[in-house]
């Protein structure tokens, strides 16, 4: 997490101010190599009972939208905007968010995650998650679409308490191409880390590692995408993850009709992973069947109702 | 002879070596039951997905990493929280184990007691590549060629529980394995090439397979 950054102060109407940083940022390891087109830097925490920014950084193309409260529940949902509306070659964007001990924060995007054309380069995200005791983090972005001949690496590194609780979502689509071509993008890395801060250093308790190159052989084969266009993933991780949640979930998808396997990792210091892979033709069928497994757990753990963005 | 290894990479690369190979499809049963997987083409299909997917990005990375000398805890955690499905997690840890102790046997050295003594301290956990490693590496075994022995070896494992499962004649069985000769070399080749951050990316395909084996009714294999 970055230590640099400005506070940014919300004003009554909940509407964060943002600033520019007074001092220039020492170059970090993420921008040494290649210029940062955007950074986000959120922190909430949790004041009078609801979940607030209170630390708000972005420069360059990216920021998030005023935060909104879905329910009454006092989580706070931040939308992340792209201005620019796509990463194009050797664009980085760098995403920190930290949520403080008992805060509550649903992320996501205003839209399609679109990866154009990034010849002799790469489109990256690198993305900082750090969840304190009993916080709890809903990832939910729009689907990605990379176009072709285009590459796109998105490393997710993500550190949580025993206690804290993790909902990540994410569909991949086969890409765009002008002839209506699919898997015409050269690569796509998607790689989630994530640790438990459990002792004096931090255990690795799942790596979740998708890499797809579509110029290196036929990806959608038997032991590849299976006939299927799209990939849909959910990664939970929780003290409440059991065998049992992992085989209630297994028939909400098998109820979908979508190809999908679900199954625990290890546990460490309490708490467990649970993985759900799905391969569809459709990015709704799959935004269908994460919704329903999402809401499960949003019910069950919360008592919240599923999500409603009204983003379009 | 042509090196003093060459013995005892044989025989720890045999089939018979008892690890319990034979329980495990890692995956292609669930290809079976869905009529995918059938004869000798349709297996071949899948044993080249899974040769160039799980064994070359998985185990073969592992294989590799350690042999440049990363530390082989660090690479059993890895090891740990990348198998995504569980079965498969548990096979590794279920032959690692074996291997480990069949080692400690015929294959003393100070690195296996070394890996060893993580996994009963409960640092480690104990994983097939790492432990085949291991010993492959105590014994001089130079990497491209141990790695090839291993790939193969968990080819012909896998071909021979295709022939029961299937079933596939004896014959088809061994031109399947004749087939995947070029592809363990391949297979060999990219491993070399891969970094880090390709550690662990198995195609969705066989992940699901994999994981949707611990719901399979009627099944031969534990994975």
């Amino acid at each position: 997490m970055s230590v640099h950054s400005p506070a940014a102060s919300p004003d009554v109407g909940g509407r964060a101010r943002f600033a520019m940083p007074s001092t220039p940022r020492p170059p970090s390891s993420a921008s040494a190599d290649r210029p940062v087109r955007g950074r986000l830097e959120l922190c909430v925490s949790v004041r009078g009972g609801r979940s607030v920014a209170s630390r708000q950084f972005h420069e360059g193309a990216l920021r998030v939208l005023r935060p909104h409260y879905l329910d009454q529940s006092g989580q706070v949902c931040y939308v992340i905007v792209n201005p620019g509306g796509a990463f194009l070659g050797a664009d980085l964007f760098v995403v920190d968010v930290e949520v403080e001990a008992g805060a509550d924060l649903l992320l996501t995007t205003q839209s399609a995650t679109k990866v154009y054309r990034t010849p002799g380069s790469f489109a990256e995200q690198r993305m900082h998650v750090r969840l304190g005791e009993g916080a709890r983090l809903e990832l939910l972005p729009d689907q990605l679409i990379a176009y072709r001949e285009a590459s796109y690496r998105q490393n997710s590194r993500i550190s949580l308490h025993p206690t804290s609780s993790l909902v990540m979502a994410e569909v991949v689509t086969p890409g765009w191409s002008p002839d209506g071509g699919v898997f015409r993008y050269e690569e796509l890395r998607l790689r989630n880390e994530i640790h438990v801060e459990i002792g004096e250093e931090p255990r690795l308790l799942v790596l979740d590692n998708l890499l797809i190159r579509p110029p290196l052989g036929d990806v959608t084969g038997l032991g590849f995408m299976e006939g299927f266009s799209h990939l849909g993933s959910l990664v939970v991780v929780d003290p409440r993850v059991d065998q049992r949640l992992a085989d209630e979930l297994h028939h909400v998808a098998e109820e979908h009709g979508a190809y999908t396997g679900v199954s625990l990792t290890n546990s460490v210091g309490g708490t467990t992973g649970l993985v759900l892979r799905s391969l569809s033709n459709s990015t709704d069928d799959l935004q269908n069947l994460l919704g329903s497994l999402t809401s499960v757990l949003r019910e069950r753990w919360y008592g919240q109702g599923p999500v409603n963005l009204r983003k379009y | 002879m042509s090196a003093t290894y060459q013995l005892a990479l044989q025989q720890l690369t045999d089939s018979a070596l008892p690890t319990g190979a034979f329980a495990h499809s890692l995956g292609f049963e669930g290809y079976i039951e869905r009529g995918l997987v059938g004869d000798a083409v349709t297996f071949s299909t899948w044993l080249h997905a899974f040769l160039a997917q799980q064994l070359t990005y998985s185990d073969g990375l592992a294989v590799r990493f350690l042999y440049e000398g990363v530390d082989v805890g660090l690479l059993d955690s890895v090891l740990s929280s990348q198998l995504l499905a569980r079965e498969v997690r548990e096979v590794s840890l279920k032959m690692g184990g074996r291997l480990l102790e069949i080692g400690g046997e015929v294959f003393p050295s100070a690195e296996l007691d070394h890996y060893r003594d993580l996994v009963r301290e409960g640092d480690a956990v104990g994983h097939q590549p790492l432990a085949f490693g291991v010993i492959a590496r105590s014994l001089g075994v130079p990497f491209e060629e141990a790695l090839a022995a291993y790939l193969f070896a968990t080819v012909t494992s896998l071909t021979q529980n295709a022939v029961r499962a299937i079933p596939l004649g004896q014959n088809a069985g061994q031109r399947v394995l004749r087939d995947a000769h070029d592809a363990v070399a391949a297979a060999v080749e990219v491993v070399a090439q891969l970094c880090w951050d390709d550690f662990g990316a198995v195609s969705p395909g066989l992940e699901i397979s994999q994981m949707r084996h611990e719901r399979q009714r009627a099944r031969m294999f534990m994975s």
